[in-house]
């Protein structure tokens, strides 16, 4: 419950060395769980009522959660896909080695399919090289995830 | 100390209830054994040690006896707050408790029942509402078991004490024997009809002044059941001989008809985790933006062909329980009639689809400005208007459905249906509900249709003169 208090609306995250995100969302949609480096990963889509983002789940999580799910997620890392190393502009959100999703609730949440944060192509801030901001959209909803209408 | 008290999956976060129960246990764990203190504890005290106790009696079933006897040394309130902690464990956590707590929250009840505690018609409501329509599994008939047993068990006292929640009860087994009397080769499934069917004859045959309470829908369940020869016979009375009920004043069964059931009825064949799921796409999500929502809430509650029949329940609880406020409704939130068209185009068998429509015009049948919230007849002209024309067949088969009950319904007492449908059309009318009727004049709509809607509006809404004209030249 405590952590209630801290969590950020999607929209503020930027890509991070850090794992410092703390934030409560709901799952839209997942992809197929594949195996990489014997590790299992699972692409999804979630959102708040600001902003979706692609979030990674990886190991149990590709299977604990379900679209619908709300889920709240600490210290979490948004950053450069790992899977694909022949992408790097298409970041993502994971609860990362050192933070931890959790399932708090279902369905009752409002979301925002677009903007994507993970439809972004995020570059270097020339005014602090270690800061990230927004230098184009990609696309302004998942290219991954289709809205349902 | 992990939970003793429900399952928690993986990755799932803990419960607060569930924390709070057991942290009071862990923190009163060595006073919950005899020799008790003697002293008097402060508000904060009373209330922890009620928590401990109850986590004490649901989660230690081999001290259970220990632990209700410190219970009753204890209270102060009437068992106010205790009975309070139960429904909240009910409302909130019940999917989710272990078998073996299940049990002992039954035999709590009980208890409560016995100490006639404050507040333990609410606990039965609760539990009533966690038997869930169209599950034929194990643990679901099991509740329904325990449930119909606890009525019938208490019956003398529950007539007594708390009336009404016996007509709650006779309301959730009329409708649950609909879908019980549908299946076979489930093991037990008769003697549980049995016991079911004999509690609802029972209040209906000694108690029928107090099932006059529940108003007309009580006449639909039973309609539903006609095919049951105890229940026909009682339908049969009700319809051609009233004086065997021997209720005075009791004289026909169109004094039900005019009864609207209160509100509080058609909450209660929807487990609170359905309605507040209802309750939060009706009042938070924008129209345009649900169909996620929908997925979701279908593959939860409806995907099985059995457990579609809870659609009728929840048209029903849509129509006359959730009524948006102006706010909701000028804000662009999907409207009551948009969920229900979406419930109508699942895939049901047909007479869970007869018996939705049904739910949706029942107040139309029978309405009277005086005492009918127009709430309730709003839906179903909304959606037969905006279907027009995109989903044209929604419309034509809405509206066929509404002659075809004028016609047969109750034939002998077709001038009450005719007057009902009028004066909520009129009503639709004077009250701007639609912009006009003029719509049904549109070539889509199957001219027979069309014909005998101008001629019930002609002789229903003079307003409407001009409206019903032009249904009629247009056809």
């Amino acid at each position: 419950m405590e952590a209630e208090a801290t969590v950020q609306p999607l929209i503020s995250i930027a890509p991070a060395v850090q794992n410092n995100i703390n934030a409560k969302f709901i799952m839209l949609d997942k992809g197929r769980t594949t195996v990489e480096w014997n590790t299992k990963t699972c692409l999804s889509l979630v959102a708040d009522d600001t902003a979706a983002v692609h979030f990674q789940l990886w190991g149990d999580e590709c299977e604990a959660f379900e679209p619908g799910d709300i889920l709240l997620l600490s210290n979490g890392i948004f950053s450069s896909s790992s899977g694909r190393s022949n992408n790097n502009h298409h970041h993502v959100l994971r609860a990362g080695k050192r933070g931890k999703a959790e399932k708090v609730g279902e369905f009752a949440m409002v979301f925002v399919e677009t903007p994507n944060l993970s439809e972004i192509l995020w570059g270097s801030d020339p005014k602090d090289s270690r800061k990230y901001v927004q230098q184009a959209v990609i696309s302004p909803y998942s290219t991954i995830f289709r809205p349902v209408i | 100390m992990v939970s003793k008290l429900i399952q928690i999956s993986n990755h799932e976060a803990e419960n607060p209830l569930d924390i709070t129960l057991r942290e009071a246990f862990s923190l009163l764990e060595r006073k919950l054994r005899p020799p008790f203190p003697l002293s008097i504890p402060t508000k904060e005290e009373y209330q922890n040690l009620n928590r401990a106790i109850l986590y004490g009696i649901l989660c230690e079933p081999h001290l259970a006896k220990v632990h209700i006897k410190h219970l009753h040394g204890i209270i102060t309130d009437g068992y106010q707050y205790f009975t309070s902690l139960l429904v909240k464990i009910v409302n909130e956590l019940y999917v989710k408790l272990v078998e073996p707590v299940k049990r002992q929250l039954i035999w709590l009840t009980h208890e409560m029942v016995n100490v006639s505690a404050v507040g333990f018609d609410g606990l039965l409501v609760a539990l009533l509402r966690q038997i869930v329509g169209g599950d034929f599994g194990e643990e679901n008939l099991h509740l329904c078991f325990e449930m119909v047993n606890l009525f019938s068990s208490k019956w003398f006292y529950l007539l007594e004490e708390e009336p009404l929640v016996l007509t709650g009860a006779l309301y959730v087994f009329l409708r649950l024997l609909t879908d019980h009397f549908r299946v076979s080769n489930i093991p037990n499934m008769e003697s549980l009809r049995k016991m079911e069917s004999d509690f609802c004859v029972r209040m209906l045959r000694y108690n029928f002044s107090l099932c006059l309470k529940i108003g007309r829908d009580l006449v639909r369940l039973l309609q539903d059941l006609v095919r049951v020869p105890q229940f026909c016979a009682v339908l049969k009375d009700m319809l051609y001989n009233p004086s065997a009920f021997r209720v005075d004043g009791f004289t026909d069964i169109s004094q039900l008809y005019n009864t609207p059931t209160p509100r509080w009825y058609f909450s209660l064949r929807l487990t609170p985790e359905m309605e507040s799921q209802l309750t939060f796409l009706l009042t938070r999500v924008k129209f345009g933006s649900q169909k996620r929502y929908q997925v979701w809430f279908a593959k939860k509650f409806l995907v099985l062909p059995e457990r579609n029949a809870v659609i009728i329940d929840i048209v029903r609880f849509i129509c006359c329980a959730h009524h948006s406020p102006n706010d909701v409704i000028r804000s662009g939130i999907i409207p009551r009639w948009a969920v229900i068209g979406w419930l109508l185009k699942s895939n049901m068998k047909n007479y869970v689809e007869a018996n939705t429509k049904l739910a949706l015009f029942y107040d139309w049948l029978f309405f009277d400005e005086k005492v009918d919230d127009i709430m309730n007849i709003e839906p179903a002209i909304l959606l037969m208007v905006h279907s027009i024309p995109e989903y044209i067949d929604i419309t034509n088969s809405l509206l066929e459905f509404l002659f075809i009950l004028l016609d047969n319904y109750d034939p002998e007492r077709k001038e009450i249906l005719h007057r009902g449908i009028s004066a909520a059309f009129n009503a639709i009318v004077r009250k701007h509900m639609v912009q006009s009727l003029d719509i049904f004049a549109s070539n889509m709509i199957y001219p027979i249709l069309k014909e005998r809607l101008g001629k019930l509006l002609r002789h229903a809404v003079p307003e409407a003169q001009h409206q019903s004209r032009n249904i009629k030249l247009a056809s």
